[in-house]
């Protein structure tokens, strides 16, 4: 080719310039991928990558990841008019709140982090004094870390449990003929707030509890008792509140070996393929939950303010085959926001970003425009709520039912939360 | 009502079963070496490994990897006796330390091997036998009772009717009189060892299918398994069965009909009642006390 162009009459120089000077063009076109003299901006990731809740931290810094490799190919995060590479400093908390409190001094004073993200709830108060004395922007996924004093604590991700009253909104539009419930938890951070906000979704919902919630100790193994327990009461809806994945296969496996026959309900069902290989198919149909699979169509929607999801998720699993959960987008999806803020404030420095995210009292979160919302909940606006999509289990796969509002529900029903929370001491001024 | 009491009956059976496999091995290497094996749980995790790894990985039949699981926490407890137990013999706190050593050991080569989360084991058998109107037992928790009625029956045959029972008993009961009759205190300790890790082993891959398979599951059996030994009596075989058995009923039955955690604390109770009321335990003696 480049032969028989240089036989037809162009010269070898007017060739080479043409080509360098169409390469240059093209170059201005495209997004610059970053140099290694570019600056970098460190994202501290503070959340257990061990243990029996690593599930819910090693595949959101996996999913980080991939946000990161995609920014920085595509030209990094604009800070002043100057690109910046992202790159995301790790440390295990093990959900420990004295690791996560030296994980958070760790982060700050030696990598230089301008963001630190977390999981959260049983860490949290570790890391709480660290947040006062340093003003470092913090995120959560659970805003029951909140409170009027965790002014650099957001939680714009996810509103956990809050959005788990649209599985039940949903289950009581499109089921009216389930009437009873039983649910179990485990007896600590994640697990109680949960149990009140079920409570208050099931009142709201005409739903009648059969039994007082059954609270289960995290180091246990054997569910059979528990299930038992849930199943004497011969409920229709059984639900499993925020139960971690080990205990919600084990749990899935009991419901299905002592007979249950009806509808199944929990916040997660990470690995949810495992636990259809250990019961069936048809066990777990219509299974409600709250964490989609990225690849699902109704993401594609104009409102969806996640890039690319569905190429996402096939990138996920080529690196991580089977390890998708619910937490592998949600951190990524933190940092979309955070991205945003920065490119807007023009600074990374936790202020400035804190004050350009939340300008307006709106943001956009990952399913769509949501409000700054919490201050009757949490004593402060600093959740991120809107819409939530609803999950089910169809012929073996998650699909989104539909996307319901929190912010709709808790107007007509916020009384309802607010007893709930009461009454398990997780309103903000209760809690230690 | 009946049903319900059946069903915890059941229940029960099952974790008195697997817990009285670890901690009889537990109390036979105590009763003969004299050391406290802290990673007495991690030999149970190493179980449930090998099934994860023959059974949910190469797809071997679940019997035949049950029994490879035996024969490899057997020789890894053997592994112990020779790199661990025997040189510190006459330093009962620093076997203590060393097997604390070694559980980080084997968490840590299961979690570079294995990953940190939870691993699937597939159900060896989904079959579930009815034995009243909503009383329902899984053929896999049945081949746990079951496995545990042989291989403990098994055990009890070894120690009462064969020669190296003989030797191993009288080297709990005195080592310095054993070794004067000429029983080999290093050949007792590790028959001990072998069957005490193989126990472990066995009831760890026994109920891989059906518990949560990850590098820490280990502590919460062995949590319960020091409860069952104290309540017991440190160092009788008979007391820890018998330990196991209780334990497992008081703590399915609260767990029913009140509540997991409020079971928890009175698991804790009875060990404080038992230290309080007997301090040997049900059936311990006083200088293992």
């Amino acid at each position: 080719m480049i032969a028989s162009l240089l036989r037809s009459g162009v010269s070898r120089r007017t060739f080479l310039a043409s080509a360098a000077a169409g390469a240059g063009a093209l170059a201005g076109l495209l997004p610059r991928p970053l140099r290694a003299q570019d600056k970098t901006v460190k994202i501290g990731f503070l959340a257990p990558l061990t243990g029996p809740v690593a599930a819910w931290g090693k595949p959101g810094l996996d999913g980080c990841q991939i946000w990161a490799e995609w920014i920085n190919a595509g030209g990094g995060i604009n800070i002043g008019g100057e690109p910046h590479r992202v790159e995301f400093v790790a440390y295990d908390d093990e959900d420990d709140p004295a690791k996560a409190r030296t994980g958070a001094t760790q982060l700050i004073r030696e990598n230089d982090v301008k963001f630190v993200m977390m999981l959260g709830g049983n860490s949290w108060p570790g890391v709480q004094p660290v947040a006062e004395r340093t003003g470092m922007l913090f995120s959560t996924l659970l805003p029951s870390d909140l409170s009027p004093s965790t002014a650099t604590l957001i939680a714009p991700a996810e509103v956990h449990p809050i959005y788990n009253v649209t599985a039940v909104d949903w289950l009581a539009a499109n089921r009216p003929e389930l009437k009873t419930a039983v649910i179990c938890a485990q007896d600590d951070a994640l697990g109680l707030p949960s149990v009140a906000t079920y409570l208050a979704a099931f009142e709201a919902a005409g739903i009648e509890m059969l039994d007082e919630p059954l609270l289960f100790d995290p180091a246990t193994t054997d569910f059979a008792p528990v299930v038992t327990r849930m199943l004497s009461k011969k409920p229709q809806i059984v639900c499993l509140d925020t139960c971690y994945s080990d205990y919600v296969h084990p749990i899935c496996e009991q419901l299905f070996q002592q007979g249950f026959k009806g509808q199944i309900l929990s916040c997660t069902l990470d690995f949810y393929d495992q636990v259809i290989a250990k019961t069936s198919a048809e066990f777990m149909e219509g299974t409600l939950f709250q964490f989609p699979d990225f690849d699902d169509p109704a993401l594609n929607a104009d409102f969806i303010n996640f890039q690319k999801p569905n190429e996402f998720f096939a990138e996920y699993n080529r690196r991580h085959p089977g390890q998708w959960g619910a937490v592998s987008w949600e951190y990524a999806s933190v940092m979309d926001l955070w991205k945003a803020a920065v490119e807007k404030a023009g600074s990374a420095e936790p202020d400035a970003v804190k004050a350009a995210m939340t300008e307006g009292g709106e943001g956009l979160h990952a399913f769509g425009k949501a409000r700054w919302w919490g201050k009757d909940l949490f004593g402060i606006d600093n959740a991120l709520v809107g819409n939530w999509p609803v999950v089910a289990i169809e012929g073996g796969k998650a699909r989104i039912k539909e996307f319901r509002s929190i912010p709709d529900w808790y107007d007509k029903h916020g009384e309802l939360m607010k007893k709930h929370m009461a009454a398990y001491n997780q309103m903000w001024d209760q809690r230690g | 009502m009946l049903d319900l009491f059946a069903q915890t009956g059941v229940n029960a059976l099952y974790a008195a079963a697997y817990l009285s496999l670890v901690a009889v091995g537990l109390v036979l290497i105590f009763g003969v070496m004299g050391i406290l094996n802290f990673a007495h749980g991690e030999l149970f995790m190493i179980g449930g490994y090998v099934v994860v790894a023959l059974y949910a990985g190469y797809q071997l039949p679940f019997a035949v990897v049950v029994a490879v699981a035996l024969v490899f926490v057997g020789l890894v407890g053997l592994l112990m006796e020779w790199s661990m137990f025997r040189p510190l013999r006459d330093n009962p706190l620093g076997g203590l330390v060393a097997s604390i050593g070694f559980l980080m050991i084997l968490q840590a080569l299961v979690s570079m091997q294995f990953g940190v989360r939870m691993a699937h084991v597939p159900p060896a058998t989904q079959s579930v036998i009815e034995l009243a109107d909503g009383v329902r037992l899984p053929a896999q928790r049945a081949i746990v009772i079951l496995a545990a009625i042989v291989l403990l029956g098994a055990l009890w045959y070894f120690l009462k009717r064969t020669r190296f029972g003989w030797a191993l008993r009288a080297s709990a009961q005195d080592r310095e009189a054993a070794a004067l009759q000429g029983i080999s205190i290093n050949q007792t300790a590790r028959i001990a060892m072998f069957i005490g890790a193989a126990l472990a082993g066995v009831a760890g891959a026994l109920t891989a299918p059906l518990v949560s398979v990850n590098p820490h599951m280990g502590h919460s059996v062995i949590v319960s398994v020091f409860i069952v030994i104290i309540v017991g009596g440190v160092g009788s075989l008979e007391g820890a069965l018998v330990a196991a058995v209780v334990y497992a009923f008081l703590h399915t039955v609260i767990t029913t009909f009140w509540d997991g955690v409020i079971a928890d604390i009175a698991g804790l109770l009875l060990m404080l009642l038992v230290l309080i009321v007997r301090p040997t335990g049900f059936f311990g003696t006083k200088d293992r006390a």
